[in-house]
């Protein structure tokens, strides 16, 4: 069980949250005219890096708040997170 | 090739097994090869057989990282089935069933093909409904499916929790009679037997570096035991086609994930049927040497971790004592986990790419190891042929823009659960 | 012959005043507190206890504690009954009773004994090779008998009448064994001031200072480990368990625990659990888990009365148990001398096998000192004794070990073997420590770590005493100082310990010329030599294939005592050094655990938590019958007297149609909405407008997932200026909550906007059917409820008894009706307030089936339509979708598939004959008698019986579903075999232009 570190609550066992997945996707601006290719691409396709990942967490049975996490995706190390207008100290 | 069979094996028992060839060769790479061949799992075994056995494309190399059925053939619940609603689903697994019938024969390997039954448990009304939807579609695409009542559950599964206290009572379920399991690590080492006897070079611990790509078409590959030619290149990598594809600057709708499986330790025969559990994540079968197999769901963020995590498993057999209480004093065996590679609408893609002589088979999510002879058997045509076989031709990589996403969960484009 | 295998001295663990009686196989024997199942059964002199998996093998004893492959039991009758325990783990209490397993009909006499006459025939992989021929004879007859030879035991088919417990705990240092290094390591942490949790597996504290004979200090080795023992109790930040394994060592340093609570006690009390699961989440790890010895394979190894040398030393310095009188110590290295001293204390003349060409080790030389022959240079070929080991064959080894000079045979009524140690390494393994291969104990042991976790003593492959304490006092100490600023070091003690000289790689034994026993390597799953030498001849040469292949190191016992030893037969046959052939994974668990330990509390009713209105009291005492709404319960239908089901519901549905019903629908999902950007974002997040919805007024909203499918409906009113009151439907309700929160802080953090779920905090009650509003007037005659006063989508505030009250004028049935909100506390009061006033228009409650007749009837969409693939288009709410404004998911909408005339889209179905109710999951064909496979047009979603015109009605999503309307189709259902031929219909078959709602 990971242990992570909300950046507003403090360190708390992962079942405290709820996983949000790639934090680097970034929806396009509404009403903004977009291509069929760019609009998939935000909505199917992912990267998927064996390594560091930003990825977005939500402490869902705690402060309910969404915020980013560096982890690393094969030994599952946290090297940092950070609220969502934060960036890691890195 | 030495034919398999109890006389063969009477034969060589007097002689005390002295006599046995190697199943499979361990030959160098050669500088070049009609089609490779990448990953020595089930499916990339099973493409290599059938391009031998059938489109006589016998010049092919499997290049395999590690050691063949390392990866996900040998880590699954080795359940077979085709119960599916979707016709693309529904007719490419079906075929598949109709392999794993005659496989032992084909491959001369006993793979323990038994068709003992797969239940999917109903807990309520609605979910009855929604089984009825699919197991009649089932019956109109010509597969075996039956409704069954909770009377005619509980003469199968005894043991199973119908008690006054049961939190969610068993309703009903649907089952696939011809749905069952197979010993998974002979689905691999059959393959690889055969292919290797046609001529196919099996090449372990020989990793892809890199792709040789001139002008949109694949000329080689970089491996750590040198560079090989090839005008045509299959990945049949799940669990790692992303970094492969990235080196071929594809971006996929697919992400990695771990889903975790355990095994209690071996009791008696007990439990003769797959079952499934409707009410939380738990899945059941008991192996021929007696222990109970059982999974659940994904571990929820992705990761290129093979390991088991507690509370995964703690969520799964959590699920189990919720069907099956009696399971409470069996103890648990064993926990591991495998690397899936999730598609964003959870079915396959099995298609050509934008680089010609570049073949891709993966996105298989959870459900890889029943797909096994399809999968080859379709990919070999699809390499064989350049052109995508009916029964692969909607798991392409274009339905992600057209639309025509083959959604068998209704859960969009999220493949972890919460 | 009662207890006659008993040493002469006393080692203070055994209380022979408390007699203990148990029974094996039906047979009454005693023991003493203190004894294990196995300690005692030795003691009776009884070491046939069960049969090997492949061959029914007779099988006794390998050792003594967890590393057990062949002493499995049953344990205990009826709902208690447990397979394949370790009769080494299992502590004697009164009453006990075990049998063998794997036999028939008896364990001295087995029928499946056969196949270890016929074993020739099945050698590694068998199965793979034949049973393949007829094709039907696989599932009729090979599978059926080849699954009834397989498992051990039997599991019971009752559920488990015990209870386990889980517990979370944190601490600074966790250390695994309370061996020398463990307690050396505790003691230092503890008193550096660290909060410590000590784990033993066993019994007792102390691990190996229990057997050898050391001195640390002025003390012997086991005053001392009492000694340290005590002291550590004494302290309060020091966690002290016996008889917990820590068992799995996962990410971020969480460490599981189970630990054995009641299994050992007489009469536990009903609150105590039989077993508790620790999850401990340690700053730091250490690893004191000790070493195992490791056999040598020989011809028949495996017969009852072959151990490890360590564990008949420890059944005589533990449980005062001899495990033979005529013993043959068979080594290849200086620690079995050890066990030879030990029997001579006992005046018992062992027979010494040394493969060794000579040693000089301390312990040798006492032996040698004392006058006993020790044969040098020999080994054991074979052995003979069918239930028990009787003699054995031994010989002298040529030069380069690899063949038998001479061979003899003598008497013996046990051997005990030892083959070296090797670190127990599994938890360092699972927390990702990198191994390597330590030549001079010829192990791997850890290395570069990847979690906070650090091996000590044996474990780290440290088998000296002094080398033990002394990295336990140090590591003890550094990892205690990362939590503490006491820097209070403890001295290492001075220790005495006998100097051991080096082993020989020496594990396997030449065969007996002209012979072929098998020598076994994994004992449970009976692989031998021969197997593994099979498994690389046919090309299975990665240590995973050949394990995979010859099942070596898959059994129970997890290779503890194997995987070493057929590492090393493999590098030998392939000429490679042990760390070119790698090693297989080590995976959780240590040993097999309980799974209802791992499942705890939540168990049978416990399984899920159970969520009830406040109203549902009342629902139960007025004859409800509820169903499963995800965790909630709702009521289903109130039968009346005889009534079944369709009774209830035509009639509960029938009085909203024509008088007016009440409903608790406190379940839906509420959600509050406020702040200044409130409209913009509502705007965004639904696929309707929302800017101008006047305060005072709700509005109905469909809201997408990017994809464009229909992520959840419902209906959302304004409250004031900037403050919204939402609703979903009950399954989303969670995942509405942080859908919006995920768009407000992570991708439109600029709106200002708080969103709060409300659902626990209000009680809904619909009142519905055209008497409703003559009903609530009543109720609430302070406030005007005319279509004037209160139109459709309206809302109002008002009080009653004092009690805030807000009615929204909305419907799901089509009917007239309104939503009365209160506070959670008085959702009964109101409801029973309700029901008296509305006694007079002859109001009756209607549950969920009820509801599902009249929005059926409606054609509004529900769960079984919106079930995550339909776009707006397929479900009719095309006139949801603005075309002026972007929303979520807007953009996916003009894919072409999901405009197409494919496309499958909603529609109303009534059976021709006016009669037969179609059951929902029936596909749509256009000719019911085709072959497979039939070409579908779509399913049935909902079936109800209408209750406005009496017969059946159902939704369907159809091909091109608006063309098809007045068309004759076919509904069928291959799984009930029926065909029924049905016509399209508007999906809106009541009120199409819903004026009741409106009236």
């Amino acid at each position: 069980m990971l242990e992570i570190k909300c950046p507003y609550c403090g360190k708390r066992s992962q079942n405290e949250f709820s996983y949000g997945g790639d934090a680097t996707v970034k929806r396009p601006t509404l009403g903004e005219e977009i291509s069929t290719e760019d609009w998939d691409n935000f909505v199917y396709f992912r990267d998927n890096p064996r390594g560091k990942h930003t990825e977005l967490w939500h402490h869902v049975s705690g402060c309910r708040q969404w915020f980013k996490a560096s982890r690393d995706t094969a030994t599952h190390e946290i090297f940092d997170t950070c609220k969502m207008n934060e960036a890691f100290n890195e | 090739m030495q034919k398999y069979s109890v006389f063969s094996l009477v034969k060589n028992a007097f002689t005390n097994h002295q006599d046995w060839e190697v199943a499979w060769k361990d030959p160098e790479p050669k500088k070049e090869y009609d089609v490779i061949i990448i990953g020595g799992g089930g499916h990339g075994l099973a493409t290599a057989y059938y391009l031998a056995k059938e489109h006589g494309i016998t010049n092919v190399a499997i290049l395999e990282k590690g050691w063949i059925g390392g990866g996900n053939v040998g880590r699954n619940t080795t359940i077979l089935r085709s119960n599916y609603m979707f016709d693309s689903n529904a007719h490419f697994y079906e075929f598949g069933m109709k392999l794993w019938e005659t496989l032992s024969q084909e491959l001369n390997y006993n793979v323990m093909y038994s068709p003992r039954g797969i239940i999917n448990l109903a807990h309520s009304d609605a979910q009855m409904n929604a089984y009825a939807r699919r197991g009649n579609s089932m019956r109109l695409n010509g597969i075996d499916a039956i409704l069954l009542g909770r009377d005619e559950i509980k003469q199968m599964i005894p043991f199973a929790d119908f008690s006054e206290t049961c939190r969610f009572p068993i309703h009903g379920g649907l089952m696939q009679p011809r749905g069952g399991t197979a010993r998974h690590d002979a689905v691999a080492w059959g393959y690889a037997r055969q292919a290797d006897s046609m001529g196919v070079d099996i090449i372990q611990n020989c990793e892809v570096t890199g792709f040789d790509v001139n002008n949109g078409k694949i000329e080689g590959v970089q491996t750590s035991r040198g560079s090989i030619k090839t005008k045509k290149v299959g990945l049949c990598v799940a669990g790692s086609t992303t970094l492969l594809a990235d080196m071929l600057n594809m971006r996929l709708p697919i992400e990695a994930h771990v889903l975790q499986a355990c095994v209690s330790e071996p009791v008696k025969p007990l439990l003769h049927q797959v079952v499934t559990f409707g009410a939380g994540h738990f899945y059941c079968s008991q192996s021929d040497k007696g222990e109970m197999v059982m999974g659940g769901d994904l571990d929820g963020y992705n990761s290129y971790a093979q390991r088991g995590n507690m509370p995964m498993i703690q969520h799964v057999l959590t699920g189990g004592l919720a069907v099956f209480p009696n399971f409470s004093r069996l103890k648990m065996l064993r926990t591991w986990g495998g690397i899936m590679d999730m598609s964003m609408d959870g079915s396959p893609i099995i298609d050509k790419t934008h680089i010609d002589g570049v073949y891709l088979n993966c996105g298989w999510c959870y459900g890889g190891f029943k797909a096994t002879p399809c999968s080859g058997w379709v990919f070999a045509h699809t390499i064989a042929q350049d052109k995508v076989h009916e029964l692969n031709s909607d798991f392409n990589l274009e339905r992600f823009h057209t639309g025509k996403i083959i959604d068998e969960k209704g859960v969009g484009p999220k493949p972890w659960i919460g | 012959m009662s207890n006659a295998y008993r040493t002469k001295n006393s080692t203070g663990l055994i209380n022979k005043n408390k007699k203990i009686n148990f029974s094996f196989n039906g047979h009454t024997y005693h023991g003493y507190e203190g004894d294990t199942l196995a300690s005692a059964l030795i003691s009776n002199g009884i070491h046939l206890i069960g049969r090997s998996f492949k061959y029914h093998r007779p099988r006794g004893f390998l050792g003594v504690g967890v590393e057990e492959p062949n002493a499995m039991v049953q344990l205990h009758e009826g709902n208690k009954s447990e397979p394949n325990i370790m009769a080494t783990e299992v502590e004697l209490v009164e009453g006990l009773k075990a049998k063998s397993q794997n036999c028939w009909p008896s364990v001295q006499f087995d029928i499946g004994e056969v196949n270890n006459l016929l074993n020739r025939f099945f050698p590694a992989g068998f199965y793979y090779k034949t049973f393949m021929w007829p094709k039907s004879f696989w599932m009729k007859i090979y599978e059926p008998f080849i699954r009834k030879a397989a498992g051990m035991g039997v599991a019971p088919l009752q559920p488990d009448p015990d209870r386990y417990e889980h517990n979370y705990e944190h601490c600074d240092v966790l250390i695994v064994g309370s061996g020398p290094s463990g307690l050396a390591s505790a003691l230092a942490a503890a008193k550096n001031g660290a909060r410590v949790i000590l784990a033993e597996d066993k019994a007792n504290f102390g691990g190996s200072l229990l057997t050898d004979e050391v001195t640390i200090g002025n003390m012997s080795g086991k005053e001392w480990a009492n000694d340290t023992v005590a002291q550590l109790k004494s302290l309060p930040n020091v966690i002290m368990k016996k008889r917990s394994q820590v068992f799995g060592y996962y990410d971020h340093n969480m460490t599981v625990m189970i630990e054995r609570v009641s299994d050992h006690q007489e009469n536990p009390s009903k609150y105590t659990p039989r077993q508790r699961l620790h999850y401990i989440r340690a700053g730091e790890v250490i690893v004191s888990t000790g070493s195992i010895e490791r056999p040598i394979s020989f011809g028949n190894n495996d017969r009852p009365g072959i151990l490890l040398a360590s564990a008949a030393k420890e059944y005589m310095k533990v449980y005062e148990t001899l495990v033979g009188k005529k013993p043959i110590i068979f080594t290849n290295n200086d620690t079995a001398y050890s066990t030879a001293l030990e029997f001579l204390k006992n005046d018992i003349v062992p027979v010494i096998l040394d493969t060794r060409n000579n040693s000089n080790g301390e312990l040798v030389k006492e032996v040698k000192q004392k006058g006993i022959n020790i044969r040098f240079n020999s080994g054991i070929a074979d052995t003979k004794g069918h239930l028990k080991i009787k003699s054995a064959v031994i010989g002298e080894l040529d030069k380069d070990k690899e063949n038998f000079t001479s061979l003899e045979s003598i008497d013996c009524d046990c051997i005990c073997m030892s083959g070296g140690w090797t670190p127990t390494v599994h938890l360092s393994s699972q927390a990702g420590n990198k191994l390597k291969f330590n030549e001079e104990i010829d192990a791997f042991v850890p290395d570069k770590k990847r979690q906070r976790e650090s091996a000590v003593g044996a474990a780290n492959g440290s088998f000296t005493l002094n080398q033990s304490l002394a990295e336990g006092f140090q590591v003890g100490f550094d990892l205690s100082n990362k939590f503490t600023d006491n820097n209070i070091e403890t001295n290492t003690p001075n220790s005495k310990e006998p100097k051991y000289e080096k082993h020989e790689r020496l594990w396997c034994m030449p065969l007996p010329q002209g012979k072929k026993p098998k020598r076994f390597i994994d004992f449970q799953n009976d692989v031998a030599v021969s197997d593994v030498e099979l498994a690389i001849r046919e090309g299975f040469r990665s240590i995973e294939h050949v394990k995979r292949y010859t099942t070596l190191g898959m059994a129970g016992d997890q290779g503890k005592t194997s995987n070493l030893n057929g590492l090393q037969y493999v590098s030998n046959i392939e000429k490679k050094i042990v760390p070119e052939v790698g090693h297989t994974t080590f995976r959780p668990p240590y040993t097999p655990v309980t799974i209802g330990a791992i499942v705890g509390r939540e168990v049978g009713n416990h399984y899920l938590p159970t969520r009830k209105s406040p109203i549902h009291n009342w629902h139960e005492e007025n004859n409800a019958v509820f169903v499963a709404a995800g965790l909630w319960q709702r009521p289903r239908y109130y039968p009346k007297e005889s009534e079944n089901m369709n009774d209830a519901v035509n009639r509960e549905a029938a009085n909203v149609r024509k008088n007016v019903g009440i409903c608790d629908v406190t379940t839906l999902g509420k959600i509050d909405i406020k702040g200044p950007d409130a409209p913009e974002f509502l705007n965004r997040v639904y696929t309707n407008a929302w800017l101008k919805l006047p305060v005072g007024k709700a509005r109905y909203g469909v809201m997408l997932r990017e994809d464009g499918m229909v992520f959840d409906d419902g209906t959302t009113s304004r409250l004031s200026e900037n403050h919204f009151h939402m609703t979903t439907t009950t399954a989303q309700a969670a995942n509405v909550l942080s859908h919006l929160e995920y768009y407000l802080q992570v991708v439109w953090p600029e709106l200002d906007v708080n969103v709060l779920s409300t659902t626990e905090q209000w009680s809904g009650i619909a009142v519905a059917g055209p008497k409703s509003r003559e009903l609530l007037s009543k109720l609430f005659p302070n406030i005007d409820l005319s279509n004037e006063g209160l139109p459709f989508m309206g809302l109002v505030d008002t009080n009653i008894d004092g009690i805030f009250t807000r009615i929204y004028r909305i419907s799901f049935s089509g009917e007239l009706a309104y939503e009365v909100n209160v506070e959670s506390n008085f959702g009964l009061h109101m409801w029973k307030k309700i029901m008296d006033e509305g006694k007079a228009f002859n109001i009756e409650p209607y549950g969920t089936e009820a509801l599902s007749t009249l929005r059926i009837e409606m054609g509004h969409v529900a769960g079984a339509e919106l079930d995550g693939r339909a776009v707006p288009f397929d479900v009719g709410l095309n006139g949801m979708v603005s075309k002026k404004k972007d929303f979520i998911g807007k953009r996916s909408l003009s894919k072409e598939a999901f405009t197409s005339e494919d496309r499958q889209t909603i529609v109303g179905l009534v059976p021709l004959d006016k009669r037969t109710k179609i059951p929902e999951g029936s596909h749509i064909v256009e000719n019911d008698k085709v072959a497979s496979p039939v070409p579908k047009l779509g399913h049935v979603s909902s079936s109800c019986w209408s209750v406005e015109y009496n017969n059946p009605f159902s939704i369907a999503i159809i091909k091109d579903g608006k063309n098809k309307i007045g068309k004759n189709l076919f509904a069928v259902s291959p799984l009930k075999d029926i065909s029924i031929p049905v016509e399209v219909v508007s999906s809106h078959y009541v009120d199409p232009d819903g004026e009741r709602v409106r009236s």
